[in-house]
């Protein structure tokens, strides 16, 4: 299926819950929607287009909010849908009921972004260690790594 | 009947990397399996948008040890889009030619670490000696044994003369002659087949819920590969089918692996034939402008994916790179269930974890495991052993827990 008939497909079925839709190269489709209706959209491309393969969810802070982009692919094309979170209040629901695949990523977006996944089936952390702070969120722009000083044991 | 924990990991598992998989037994059988991660983060994402362009390329080459041209590359054709330039014809080739080299190296590793794990290491010393010339073929195109840094923004870094061409192509012959060899082991012998047969079962439908990649998700009968899909360097030139099987177990895995081995020396020689003459790279910028891009690369393991956003600097905003082993983790779990305790290895190595590509993100961290818990992988082999020794075929409840202090006290 072209880029083309993808995009009508996906007005028709989502009408004005697409915020926008662009096709900046071939191949590659971007889908804006709000984040309430972010389940309503993946299962639509899920059952209207086949797209069932979920690669990753990216997480992005733009400092004054955040995106998150779920890239789904089928035998041909990539359809990006993005998302844009607030940062006041970080939270976002699952796509595991849709996706069961998804959760490693939602679970990493977690733990790098702060950003709550509403109804995760799994809510531990996934790669943060169990002591790790709470309220640190690695990939955040304003979260800045400072190592530690080093006391050589013995040493002046 | 009593179920119980076993922690596996994280020293060890299957590839001598880390992870730790907790698993709940009922006896002999995987009821339960939980992953976790994290014991080989190394910041890579966060530390990509504090270095340029260029500095990252190298970067992203030391994601993997083993996959290490598909990162790169991933990344490349990325900046490359996004910096509006076009490699030249040659430049492509050759870097497609060291992607299909990687992935015969790759794949001839993996089918000796199978061979391993299936107790079969005749199997193992072999593919690993031929794997040699792979290395060798690499260290003459690149000057480098596992990080090749042949690639560059705009092109390759390195030519290839017409006296490498033939020796890559005399070494062809040899390579394909004994894969040849290897197909026919892996794929009939008896004991062997026995042993993987019916190992690791993922059906089609649960390889597509789950989103696996790769050969794990070529092997449940699905035409799955980012070469044919979205195809990027010059795959629409090239001739190549997408190898898959139906049966959906290690033996499945191992038949696609061996097919895609042919259909790499099938590619191998087109390229080395069909060499086109010219420049192999062109000059790159250094600041590129706003915009982001999402580039797709299929890794031995399965599908690479960079997504990169530019901000007009010469550094990045933003690098997300989800390697092939994160993705079939969720269907590993779901293969590990209901197996036995002895199939753990081998279901496990079949997907080819890579930890280090899987984890690329946080500060070194040190998680406070109790060492009493953790389970070494050769005293889980051990373990597997005496039970199949002790109890035939019938596999029944005996407390793991004392076995393994027994062990561990003799040695």
């Amino acid at each position: 299926m072209n880029e083309e008939k993808i995009i009508t497909t996906i007005k028709e079925n989502l009408k004005d819950k697409v915020l926008e839709i662009t096709n900046p190269s071939p191949r590659r489709i971007f889908l804006k929607v709000d984040k309430n209706n972010l389940c309503e959209a993946i299962s639509t491309i899920k059952e209207k287009l086949g797209f069932t393969y979920l690669i990753t969810i990216t997480g992005l802070d733009k400092t004054d909010s955040f995106e998150l982009l779920y890239h789904f692919a089928d035998d041909t094309n990539v359809i990006n849908i993005r998302v844009a979170i607030s940062r006041e209040n970080p939270i976002v629901s699952t796509v595991t009921g849709v996706i069961p695949g998804a959760i490693l990523y939602e679970r990493e977006i977690q733990d790098m972004f702060g950003i709550k996944v509403e109804n995760i089936p799994d809510p531990r952390p996934l790669i943060t260690p169990d002591d790790w702070p709470e309220g640190a969120y690695p990939l955040r722009k304003d979260w800045k790594y400072e190592r530690p000083g080093e006391t050589i044991p013995g040493g002046k | 009947m009593e179920e119980f924990t076993v922690p596996i990991g994280p020293q060890h598992p299957a590839l001598k990397e880390p992870i730790s998989l907790r698993m709940t037994f009922d006896g002999e059988v995987v009821k339960h399996v939980d992953v976790r991660l994290g014991y080989n983060h190394r910041g890579m994402e966060k530390m990509a948008e504090e270095r340029s362009y260029i500095q990252n390329l190298y970067l992203t080459e030391r994601i993997c040890g083993i996959c290490s041209h598909s990162h790169t590359t991933c990344f490349a054709q990325g900046v490359e889009k996004l910096m509006e330039i076009e490699p030249p014809k040659r430049g492509l080739y050759i870097r497609t030619l060291v992607a299909e080299i990687e992935r015969v190296h790759s794949h001839l590793l993996w089918l000796g670490v199978a061979g391993h794990e299936a107790g079969f290491d005749t199997f193992f010393m072999y593919t690993w000696r031929d794997r040699e010339i792979v290395m060798d073929i690499l260290e003459s195109i690149s000057g480098n044994r596992v990080h090749y840094a042949i690639n560059t923004f705009g092109g390759v870094r390195r030519d290839i003369s017409e006296t490498q061409k033939q020796t890559i192509l005399d070494s062809l012959s040899l390579l394909k002659q004994r894969t040849d060899y290897y197909a026919n082991i892996g794929t009939t012998e008896p004991t062997f087949v026995a042993r993987i047969k019916g190992v690791g079962k993922l059906s089609k439908e649960l390889a597509l819920s789950l989103c696996a990649v790769g050969p794990t998700v070529r092997a449940s009968g699905i035409k799955s590969d980012v070469r044919k899909d979205d195809p990027y360097a010059v795959y629409n030139e090239l001739p190549f089918e997408v190898c898959t099987a139906d049966t959906g177990d290690v033996l499945g895995r191992v038949v696609v692996r061996v097919n895609e081995l042919f259909e790499c020396y099938k590619m191998i020689e087109f390229m080395l034939k069909n060499l086109p003459a010219g420049d192999i790279a062109v000059k790159a910028p250094r600041r590129v402008k706003e915009n982001e891009v999402v580039s797709r690369y299929e890794a031995p393991r399965g599908e690479n994916l960079h997504y990169i956003k530019s901000n007009g600097t010469d550094k990045p905003e933003r690098l997300k790179v989800r390697a092939p082993t994160l993705a079939n983790y969720p269907a590993t779990v779901e293969m590990l269930k209901g197996c036995f305790i002895a199939d753990i290895p081998l279901i496990f190595a079949a997907i080819d974890p890579c930890i280090c590509c899987a984890e690329r993100m946080v500060e070194l961290v040190n998680d406070k495991n109790g060492e009493a818990n953790i389970v070494s992988f050769s005293d889980l082999k051990k373990l597997a052993s005496e039970q199949y020794k002790k109890c035939g075929n019938k596999p029944e409840p005996v407390s793991i827990a004392k076995q393994l202090e027994k062990i561990r006290r003799k040695s």
